[in-house]
């Protein structure tokens, strides 16, 4: 019993690493921008497939490609951000919740008629091994995952904590009219909140792929579990995300167990329905604006 | 747009709309037809509470399928008519939306709308493991009873055409009611700023609650009739979150808030659905790829809609007339 409540949590935690990059990022837009970005889950979707077409076509480790798709989609982000979002900025909240929906929308079925509804594998040589002690079992795929990040949320941790770019952005997060008025331009902030954000979501997608199928609704998945994180860990608070986003993977993963849901989506979907239904005054704080 | 022009656009418009099926008859065009109108019908039920109250659900699709599944088991299990289920499934879902609004109106702006995603999607994770209540995943097929307008099944697509267009009206009738009614001042209020709203007397969360059930009721007859159309229900049809993501787009296509907006974005986008399905054939993706693409390009050039941009130019034309 402790074993299988102790190899439950271990698999939670490997994956709510995973989960964290999701949630910083989303947690990140919305400090600094203000705005949700639905569209959060599609750019772990399109990691994936960039790291599946570089291992499949051009035999590059899929946890390596990391140095393609975390720069690839920082420029993604940067365009959105200046093509896109910037023009609904400052408006209701109708532009802003439906154009990041309409931009998830679009990615997922444009996806769908470019890579059909097929699940991609990559098979590398630690996709199957395992580290075994005390009768527990860690996949080595996961704990690279986990590992790296781990060390990719110190990175953005340390960025925002000591360069003058990261404390701009804090600034621009805590209070936008005073930063603007300190010399801070919100435009290229926003532009590197968001870019920073999706070459997280990048990474997520390269980090999965040893172990984790790739397909055009897989974005799903991350998305909404970050929300729950989100919104658990308070809105906009980087290290409360990253929190918030283990205990969830730790949370679905004793859901699994126990419960026996088919998917960890039920117990997420729960988990937030629950939050809301237990905890309104600690979210409700962190939500009204 | 004045009253007066209104109530004889809406009268011209269902004579129009009433003799249609004696001039359209092949079975496609009338097809198209029943989703332009049901579309309609459930956009306007949507727009009552994203349109006036802007509180966008993304949700809606947790009382097609309750409305869906309620008649049916009525109908299957009792042999009740599905004219009556409909009405009961109505009532189930406006029940349903007291806890469920309970829930979601903790959260505002784009909080709001990913707690409604989640209940639907809970409400269909439910009826998919319902087996013994309710046929579990694999759903169940509407016993065929050939022409039984008593049991709400008919032969040809005309009299579906007629019960649509029957709902949309009544739809659009409650719009219009509630439009110049107090509580409609009291949605425009609280949509515009919530904080206000209260400031001034307004006891907001009984607004919502009580649009949110009218709602509800609307949206849950809507999915009966779909089911007694295509005779067949199950959890990922009912409960499906493209029918949600379709109750938002046609209102905010059309132009949310306006009592005509749903209408004249259903007839948009379920007329390109039609032409793309007719001529590419049903490729996976291509329907929402250009859904996302006509929401994209409304949200940044006309916010207002369709409906709402045709109101400014026609109030900038007035401007320019010189005073009589």
């Amino acid at each position: 019993m402790v074993e299988i409540v102790a190899q439950a949590v271990i698999n939670g935690l490997l994956i709510g690493g995973i989960y964290a990059l999701v949630s910083i990022g989303v947690t990140l837009i919305f400090g600094v921008v203000k705005i949700v970005n639905f569209a959060q889950g599609e750019f772990v979707m399109l990691g994936m497939y960039l790291s599946y077409f570089l291992a499949t076509r051009l035999g590059v480790d899929p946890i390596v490609s990391l140095v393609v798709t975390m720069p690839v989609l920082f420029v993604a982000g940067v365009l959105i951000q200046h093509f896109l979002i910037r023009r609904v900025l400052g408006q209701n909240d109708l532009p802003q919740i439906f154009l990041t929906f309409a931009l998830s929308l679009l990615i997922v079925n444009v996806s769908l008629m470019a890579f059909t509804a097929n699940y991609r594998t990559v098979h590398t040589a630690y996709s199957d091994e395992a580290l075994h002690f005390a009768g527990l079992y860690v996949p080595v795929a996961k704990l690279i995952a986990f590992a790296v990040a781990m060390a990719l949320s110190g990175v953005l941790w340390a960025f925002l904590q000591a360069t003058d770019l990261g404390k701009a952005m804090r600034a621009a997060s805590q209070n936008r009219e005073v930063a603007q008025l300190m010399g801070i331009n919100p435009n290229r902030v926003f532009a590197v909140a968001l870019g920073i954000a999706l070459a997280l979501a990048g990474a997520a997608g390269s980090l999965l792929m040893p172990f984790y199928s790739a397909y055009p609704m897989v974005g799903q998945v991350f998305v909404l579990m970050a929300f729950v994180a989100v919104v658990l860990g308070t809105l906009g608070n980087v290290v409360g995300a990253l929190i918030a986003s283990l205990l969830m993977g730790v949370a679905e993963s004793l859901g699994i167990q126990f419960i026996g849901a088919d998917s960890g989506l039920i117990v997420v979907f729960m988990l937030l329905l629950a939050t809301l239904a237990l905890r309104p005054r600690g979210l409700a704080a962190g939500v009204q604006r | 747009m004045a009253i007066p022009v209104r109530l004889g656009v809406a009268a011209a418009g269902t004579i129009v709309a009433a003799v249609l099926p004696l001039v359209v008859k092949s079975p496609f065009a009338l097809d198209v037809l029943i989703r332009i109108l049901l579309f309609a019908f459930i956009g306007t039920a949507w727009n009552l509470l994203g349109g006036y109250a802007k509180q966008f659900s993304l949700g809606h699709a947790a009382f097609f399928g309750l409305g869906a599944y309620t008649s049916t088991l009525l109908q299957i299990d009792l042999n009740v008519s599905p004219w009556i289920g409909m009405l009961a499934g109505g009532v189930v879902a406006a029940i349903a939306s007291l806890p469920i609004g309970w829930l979601c109106f903790r959260l505002r702006g784009p909080y709001f709308t990913i707690a409604t995603i989640a209940t639907a999607q809970v409400l269909m994770l439910v009826f998919l493991k319902l087996r013994d209540f309710a046929w579990g995943a694999e759903g169940t097929t509407i016993p065929n009873l050939g022409n039984a307008p008593l049991m709400m099944q008919f032969e040809g697509k005309a009299a579906y055409y007629y019960v649509t267009l029957g709902l949309l009206v009544v739809a659009l009738g409650i719009t219009a009611w509630i439009e110049r009614s107090r509580i409609g001042y009291y949605l425009v209020a609280l949509g515009e700023e919530q904080d206000a709203a209260e400031a001034i007397g307004i006891n907001v969360p009984q607004v919502k609650r009580r649009i949110f059930m009218i709602s509800a009721f609307l949206t849950a007859m809507a999915g009966t009739f779909y089911v007694q159309y295509i005779y067949f229900i199950d959890p990922q049809t009912v409960f499906n979150f493209s029918v949600s993501i379709e109750a938002a787009l046609v209102s905010i296509v059309g132009g949310v808030g306006l009592l005509f907006g749903p209408l004249v974005g259903a007839v948009l986008l379920e007329t390109t659905s039609a032409l793309l399905q007719s001529q590419l054939g049903s490729i996976a993706g291509v329907q929402l790829t250009v859904y996302s693409l006509i929401l994209m390009a409304v949200i940044l050039w006309r916010p207002t809609g369709i409906l709402g941009y045709v109101g400014e130019l026609v109030a900038r034309r007035r401007a320019k007339r010189p005073e009589r």
